[in-house]
C-alpha cells in the first residue's frame, strides 16, 4: 500500500481575486467595502469548518490583508490551538488599504514587482505575521514564486521550508482563456512536489549545492492530460474548476474522484508515494454563485470533495499533512535526483490517449502513446537557465520554462501545407515508402530497474505495400544523468530478409509561447569518426550528415543548452538540418538500416551549454 | 435604452466556451437576452442552457466513475 498524502490549505483573502470584478459589478471598485469584506471572512470560515467537519487539519494562509483583520488572525489562533492547523503566510492577497497606500500600485503578483518591491514586500509581510502571531511561519507561497525570492525569502527568513511556486501548465492557455487578460505565465514546471533550485524554480535541485532550501508545492493537483491541452483552471482538485468546466450533470461531478484517484494512483511510477493538494480561494465560493453555478453548488462540491478525501483517509488511504510536516516528510524520504513519474490516462474525454509525464532535475519530458511514443514536450532543466522576472527585468510576466518541443505550441507531426513541427519520433523507410511512429498509436507499461524507469511500448505494426513489421519502442531514464535511451527494435517482419532504414530524429526549437523566436545563432553539428559539420543558425533551409557518426547536436545559446542524440549501436549516419523562416525549427537525426530481430539504438542527451 | 449589466449567476458565452474562452455575457434588459462582446452570440437564459449542454459533447466520460487507471 503505497502513501497518498493531501495538503488543504485555505487563505482569508479579505479581497478575493474574483469577487471584486465579479460581485462588484456595476460598483464604483472600493477594496475596503464592508460587504466585500465580511463575505470573503464568511467564505474562509465555511471553508475551515467543511475541513474540520471532516476531521482535517489545514494550513491558514494568512494573506497580507487579513493580518490587519482581528477576527481573522483570531480564528487562526484558534484553530491552530482547536485542531493542530498550521499558521501560514502566502504572498496572494496582497491588496488591501494598507498595501496600496504604501506601494501606490494595483499589482497583486509577487513575481512581477521589481526586485527592490520584492525585498520591501517580503519584509513587510513577513514582519507584520510577526508582529501579531510572535513568530515567523514555516510555509508561503504565491501562484509562482521566481527563484531570486525564493532565495531572498530562504535568506532573511530561513525558517521557511515549504511553499507553494507554481501552478502546473499555467501559462499561455490560461491567458488566452481569460481573453488575454490573466497574466500567469508560467508553464514547464513540475506537477508534483520537488526541491527548486536556486537558480530556477522550475528546476529541480540535483544536489545541495543547488538547493534553495525550500520544498515547492504547485497550487493544486491538475489533470496532466486535460491542462496540457487546454484551460488548467477547469482540470484540477479544485472543485469549482470543475464547475467551471462544466463537467457535472445534475449536481454530480464523478470526474472529481476520478482525478484523484488517478493522482492516487501515480505511487505505482513513484516507490509508494502519491501526492495531492486542495487550495480553494474564498473567491471561488461567493455568494452570488460563479460559472453558471449557484452559491449552494459551489458549496455542495467543495464539501463533497472535501468528504470524498475523508472517506479514503478513513479507509487508511490517505494521510493529510500541513505545509511544513509536508516539507520534513518530503526531505526525509526523497533524494535529490528520484525522478517524479506519472503514466496519465484520458479520464475525461473517452479516448484511450495515454501520456507519461517524467520529470526529474535534468529534463521534463512527454512521452505520447498516440503517437507511437513521440515526446511532445521537453524542457531542458540541466541548463537551470537564470530567468529573473518581474518589472525591471527582460521578462516582466513570462516566467515559463524553456521547451525545446512543445507539440502544442510549434506544432507536432501535424503542420498547415508547409514546414515543421516540434517533436522526437522515428520514421521507417522501405521502396521509397515512409512512415512516421507519430501515426502508430500504441499504449505503454512502465518499470523499474534499479536507477531505470522503463516505458515499454506495445508493439505497432507498420504496413508497407509489400512488407508488413511490428516494432517495439522503449525508452529508459536513467536517474541522476540527463540522458533518455531508446531503442527501436523490429521484432516481426512478413520478409524476414527486408532490409528497412531507421531515421531517429528531433526536431526542435526554443521558446515560452506560441510565437517562434529568432533562432540566428544555433549551432548545428554532426561529428563523426574523422569527419566534423557544422553551421551557425541562419535561416538557409541547409543540410549536411556525416557517416560514421559519434553524435549530433544543437547548440542553443539563448536558452544556454547543448541538446544531443548519440548512437549505441556502429554504422550510423547522422545529419542536421536547419529550417527556414517559415519553419523555425532544426532537425537533428539518426540512421540505420535494419533487419528482423535488430534494433537501433540512440540516447538523447541535455546538458549545459557552457 | 439603458446600460447593460451581469446576469445572474454570471453565463459565459457557451460559443466562446467551446473554443476555450470564458467570457461573462452581459444582459440586456430591454431584449431580455445575454450576449458576449466578443462574438456575435445572443441568446436567452434558455438558450444558454441549451448550449451548455452541446458544450458538454467531448466530455464523453463525464458520468462514468473510472477504477482502473492502467
Amino acid at each position: 500500500m503505497g502513501k497518498f498524502i493531501l495538503n488543504i490549505i485555505h487563505r482569508p483573502e479579505m479581497v478575493p481575486e474574483y469577487a471584486e470584478k465579479v460581485t462588484g459589478q456595476g460598483k464604483k471598485e472600493d477594496i475596503s467595502r464592508k460587504s466585500l469584506l465580511t463575505e470573503s471572512l464568511d467564505i474562509f470560515k465555511l471553508q475551515q469548518q467543511i475541513a474540520h467537519d471532516n476531521g482535517f487539519k489545514t494550513t491558514i494562509q494568512m494573506t497580507y490583508a487579513s493580518l490587519f483583520n482581528e477576527e481573522a488572525v483570531s480564528l487562526a489562533k484558534e484553530h491552530h490551538e482547536k485542531f493542530g492547523d498550521e499558521i501560514s503566510l502566502t504572498l496572494l492577497g496582497l491588496p488591501c488599504k494598507e498595501f496600496r497606500d504604501k506601494y501606490k500600485t494595483k499589482d497583486f503578483c509577487i513575481w512581477m514587482f521589481s526586485m527592490e518591491d520584492k525585498k520591501s514586500i517580503v519584509t513587510d509581510v513577513f514582519e507584520k505575521f510577526y508582529s501579531v502571531f510572535g513568530f515567523y511561519p514555516t510555509s508561503t507561497g504565491s501562484y509562482y514564486l521566481d527563484a531570486e525570492l525564493t532565495n531572498y525569502i530562504k535568506q532573511k527568513y530561513p525558517m521557511v521550508k515549504c511553499a507553494v511556486a507554481t501552478c502546473w501548465e499555467e501559462g499561455p492557455k490560461a491567458y488566452r482563456t481569460c481573453n488575454n487578460s490573466w497574466y500567469t505565465l508560467f508553464d514547464g514546471g513540475p506537477w508534483n512536489p520537488w526541491i527548486p533550485s536556486k537558480q530556477n524554480t522550475h528546476s529541480p535541485a540535483a544536489n545541495e549545492e543547488e538547493d534553495s532550501g525550500i520544498v515547492a508545492i504547485p497550487h493544486l493537483s491538475r489533470d496532466l492530460l486535460a491542462c496540457f491541452d487546454g484551460n488548467g483552471s477547469n482540470f484540477g482538485t479544485h472543485p469549482q474548476n470543475v464547475l467551471r468546466g462544466m463537467i457535472y450533470k445534475d449536481g454530480e461531478y464523478p470526474y472529481l474522484y476520478n482525478l484523484i484517484d488517478q493522482y492516487r494512483s501515480l505511487e505505482k511510477y513513484n516507490n509508494g508515494y502519491a501526492y495531492n493538494m486542495m487550495f480553494v480561494g474564498p473567491g471561488w465560493m461567493n455568494k452570488a454563485g460563479r460559472w453558471e453555478a449557484p452559491y449552494e453548488l459551489l458549496v455542495k462540491s467543495y464539501k463533497d470533495g472535501m468528504a470524498y478525501y475523508a472517506q479514503l483517509r478513513d479507509k487508511g488511504e490517505l494521510e493529510e499533512m500541513t505545509m511544513t510536516e509536508f516539507a520534513d516528510y518530503y526531505r526525509a524520504n526523497k533524494t535529490y535526483t528520484e525522478p517524479e513519474c506519472a503514466l496519465w490516462k484520458d479520464i475525461l474525454c473517452g479516448s484511450e490517449k495515454q501520456l507519461f509525464w517524467y520529470v526529474d532535475p535534468y529534463l521534463r519530458t512527454c512521452v505520447d502513446m498516440n503517437q507511437g511514443g513521440a515526446l511532445i514536450d521537453l524542457r531542458p532543466y540541466v541548463s537551470k537557465i537564470e530567468w529573473p522576472v518581474g518589472i525591471g527585468t527582460k521578462h516582466v510576466q513570462d516566467a515559463s520554462y524553456p521547451f525545446l518541443i512543445q507539440s502544442m505550441y510549434r506544432a507536432g507531426y501535424f503542420t498547415h501545407y508547409a514546414g515543421e513541427g516540434t517533436i522526437k519520433s522515428c520514421k521507417i523507410t522501405y521502396k521509397g515508402e515512409e512512415v512516421d511512429l507519430c501515426l502508430c498509436r500504441t499504449k505503454a507499461k512502465f518499470s523499474q530497474n534499479g536507477k531505470d524507469r522503463i516505458l515499454t511500448l506495445d508493439p505497432v505494426e507498420i504496413e508497407f505495400s509489400d512488407l508488413t513489421l511490428k516494432l517495439v519502442s522503449t525508452f529508459t531514464f536513467t536517474e541522476g544523468t540527463g540522458k533518455i535511451k531508446i531503442s527501436r527494435k523490429i521484432i516481426e517482419m512478413s520478409n524476414p530478409d527486408a532490409v528497412v532504414h531507421m531515421n531517429e530524429y528531433i526536431t526542435a526549437c526554443y521558446g515560452t509561447t506560441e510565437y517562434p523566436e529568432d533562432m540566428c545563432g544555433i549551432v548545428l553539428k554532426c561529428i563523426g569518426k574523422d569527419d566534423v559539420k557544422e553551421i551557425v543558425y541562419k535561416y538557409k533551409c541547409r543540410e549536411d550528415s556525416v557517416s560514421d557518426v559519434k553524435k549530433v547536436e544543437a547548440i542553443i545559446p539563448q536558452i544556454d543548452t547543448r541538446l544531443s542524440m548519440t548512437p549505441m549501436v556502429d554504422g550510423v549516419e547522422g545529419y542536421f538540418r536547419e529550417g527556414y523562416a517559415f519553419s523555425p525549427m532544426f532537425t537533428l537525426g539518426l540512421t540505420k538500416n535494419i533487419s528482423n530481430n535488430e534494433e537501433l539504438i540512440t540516447c538523447l542527451n541535455l546538458e549545459k551549454a557552457d | 435604452m439603458s446600460q447593460s449589466g451581469k446576469g445572474r449567476l454570471n453565463y459565459r458565452c457557451p460559443s466562446c466556451f467551446m473554443r476555450d474562452l470564458d467570457i461573462d455575457m452581459f444582459y440586456d434588459k430591454d431584449k431580455d437576452e445575454y450576449y458576449c462582446l466578443r462574438c456575435q452570440f445572443t441568446g436567452s437564459e434558455k438558450d444558454v442552457l441549451e448550449k451548455n449542454e452541446m458544450a458538454r459533447f467531448r466530455y464523453r466520460s463525464m458520468l462514468k466513475r473510472i477504477t482502473d487507471f492502467d
